[in-house]
């Protein structure tokens, strides 16, 4: 295949990417783990694009949008990190190291883009005052989709299809040492994701529940799932102890409810 | 597209649910996702006031379109019962102009934002997206392409449930659901339940997902300082270096910052055979 075929494919998984969370509500086909494996399956190196992806999927867990917050772009950074594993043969730990900075990059290039697009919606407020009301809409799903695609698909193809050559020349240089010391970087990144997740999640008098899992995983050998699972047994039986009796369904489904009514 | 009186009651609602899903289509800095609920709005809008021939009408539907121009932001999933609600409003409101002042419209849509974000956003950002990774992402450690497919069927089932229901609570019962969930502490017990089983994740995922060991030994290699660690407490040093991690985010260090010492310190750490 030739290169601009590639950059071709590696842009349009960008742009699926992009528009789950435009379209689709952020159903999650943008996380790095899938947004990877796709590039991967593209290029036609599936398990490549899935070590990348888990790799940057672990940095990408602690990034949460909330709000109006734009962090780390990491879709764009997995997706790139992972076309650059595919096409030059990079270690997943090396790939990772690519993603860092392009989605470093890729925050700025959104912190911009969103400030830009507010032109929209003054356009959109002409429009409703001139009575073209389809016009007004469309501004939202026909002109918010075409740019914000192209935000994404310009940066992924060009970078695919002009840095490829540059990646591969820098990928051959790496010495032994260095791989291995990037393999190293990538456990640090990892604990890095995790503590921004903490730092979102943990609420006062809740660091227990933390080590609780910590415990469970690291002495008792269980998975992630299992360890889940017994959290939701817990916090249901917690909840009913901390707000009175009645459970979730309960209280959403009787309208007459009242937690501090005794059940009799 | 035409949008008549007679659409039926699942018609309505299935739109509701995929133009929340598309909220997010024109975010912007300025005022985030208002043409995004615009768009949501549009098919009652329309409905409310078909006839732009009639210049009362006309000038109505102008006011209604530029009411939902205004700054709004909120999880595209619990938007669904916002926009649900809106519309019922909406509707209200064409039957009989003068049933409220059309500024409560805005200002429901504005006190549910926050109370709906932050319970969206610990919900699918802070638990389910956690969960479904953390799973997704130790299969494929192992190599197994389950992991990105079971991330996603973990990730869509609660998403469209929630959209699905919340669209069809909001239009139908809105306002009479609002009180019930204002005056209840239902909120607060899903903030609880997510936050308990999110932190439990996470330690697990801590445990799980790190897996940085040393290969530092004494006395010529008959104590390996690994195998001292795992008898007290297996996956010490994943902890240690999260903890170490959590201590400078609370320092305040700066993203960019982390990066670069967790490139540079990881490659340092390796060096000086600290750590594999």
């Amino acid at each position: 295949m030739s290169m601009f075929v590639n950059a071709l494919l590696v842009g349009l998984v960008s742009v699926f990417c992009i528009l789950d969370s435009r379209l689709l509500g952020r159903l999650n086909f943008e996380q790095p783990l899938v947004g990877a494996t796709l590039v991967g399956i593209v290029l036609g190196d599936p398990m490549t694009g899935l070590a990348v992806g888990a790799a940057t999927e672990m940095v990408s867990m602690g990034l949460v949008q909330v709000g109006a917050a734009v962090p780390a772009d990491m879709v764009l950074g997995g997706i790139i990190a992972s076309a650059f594993a595919c096409l030059t043969g990079a270690t997943a730990e090396t790939a990772m190291t690519i993603a860092v900075p392009v989605a470093v990059l890729g925050q700025l290039l959104g912190i911009v883009f969103r400030s830009v697009i507010a032109v929209l919606t003054h356009m959109a407020d002409r429009e409703i005052e001139a009575g073209n009301f389809r016009a007004a809409y469309r501004m939202h799903i026909v002109v918010g989709t075409i740019l914000y695609s192209l935000m994404y698909f310009i940066p992924t193809f060009l970078a695919v299809y002009v840095g490829t050559d540059l990646v591969q020349s820098v990928v051959d240089l790496i010495p032994a040492w260095l791989s291995a010391g990037l393999g190293v970087s990538t456990k640090l990144l990892t604990a890095y994701g995790l503590a921004l997740l903490i730092s979102l999640s943990l609420k006062k008098g809740m660091a227990a529940f933390l080590i609780l899992g910590f415990l469970l995983a690291s002495y008792l050998g269980l998975s992630v799932i299992a360890v889940s699972a017994l959290g939701v047994v817990l916090a249901l039986v917690l909840m009913d102890l901390k707000f009175g009796k009645g459970g979730l369904a309960l209280a959403a489904a009787d309208p007459d409810y009242d937690p501090l009514e005794d059940d009799e | 597209m035409a949008h008549t009186k007679s659409d039926s009651l699942n018609k309505k609602i299935s739109q509701f649910f995929w133009r929340s899903w598309a909220i997010q289509d024109s975010w912007n800095y300025e005022r985030q996702m208002n043409m995004g609920f615009l768009y949501g709005i549009v098919p009652t809008l329309d409905r409310c006031y078909p006839d732009e021939s009639d210049p009362v009408q006309l000038e109505r539907k102008k006011e209604a379109y530029r009411r939902h121009m205004a700054f709004y932001n909120c999880t595209p999933q619990t938007s669904a019962f916002v926009l649900g609600l809106a519309a019922s409003m909406e509707e209200e409101l064409a039957e009989t102009s003068d049933a409220f002042d059309p500024g409560a419209v805005n200002a429901i849509k504005t006190s549910l934002m926050g109370p709906l974000s932050g319970i969206g956003d610990s919900f699918f950002q802070g638990t389910i997206r956690v969960i479904a990774f953390g799973l997704g992402v130790a299969l494929a450690q192992q190599g197994s392409m389950m992991g990105p497919v079971l991330a996603m069927v973990i990730s869509i089932i609660p998403s469209v449930l929630v959209t699905w229901f919340g669209a069809k609570l909001g239009y139908q019962g809105g306002r009479e659901y609002l009180e019930k969930l204002q005056s209840g502490d239902l909120m607060d017990r899903v903030m609880y339940v997510c936050g308990i089983v999110g932190l439990m994740a996470i330690g697990g995922m801590v445990a799980t997902l790190i897996g940085a060991t040393t290969p530092l030994t004494f006395s010529e290699g008959s104590v390996v300082i690994q195998d001292i660690l795992d008898t007290i407490l297996p996956n010490m040093i994943p902890l240690a270096l999260t903890g170490a991690m959590y201590a400078l985010i609370k320092r305040n260090v700066g993203s960019g910052w982390l990066l670069v010492i967790s490139i540079f310190g990881g490659i340092a750490l390796s060096v000086l055979g600290i750590l594999v």
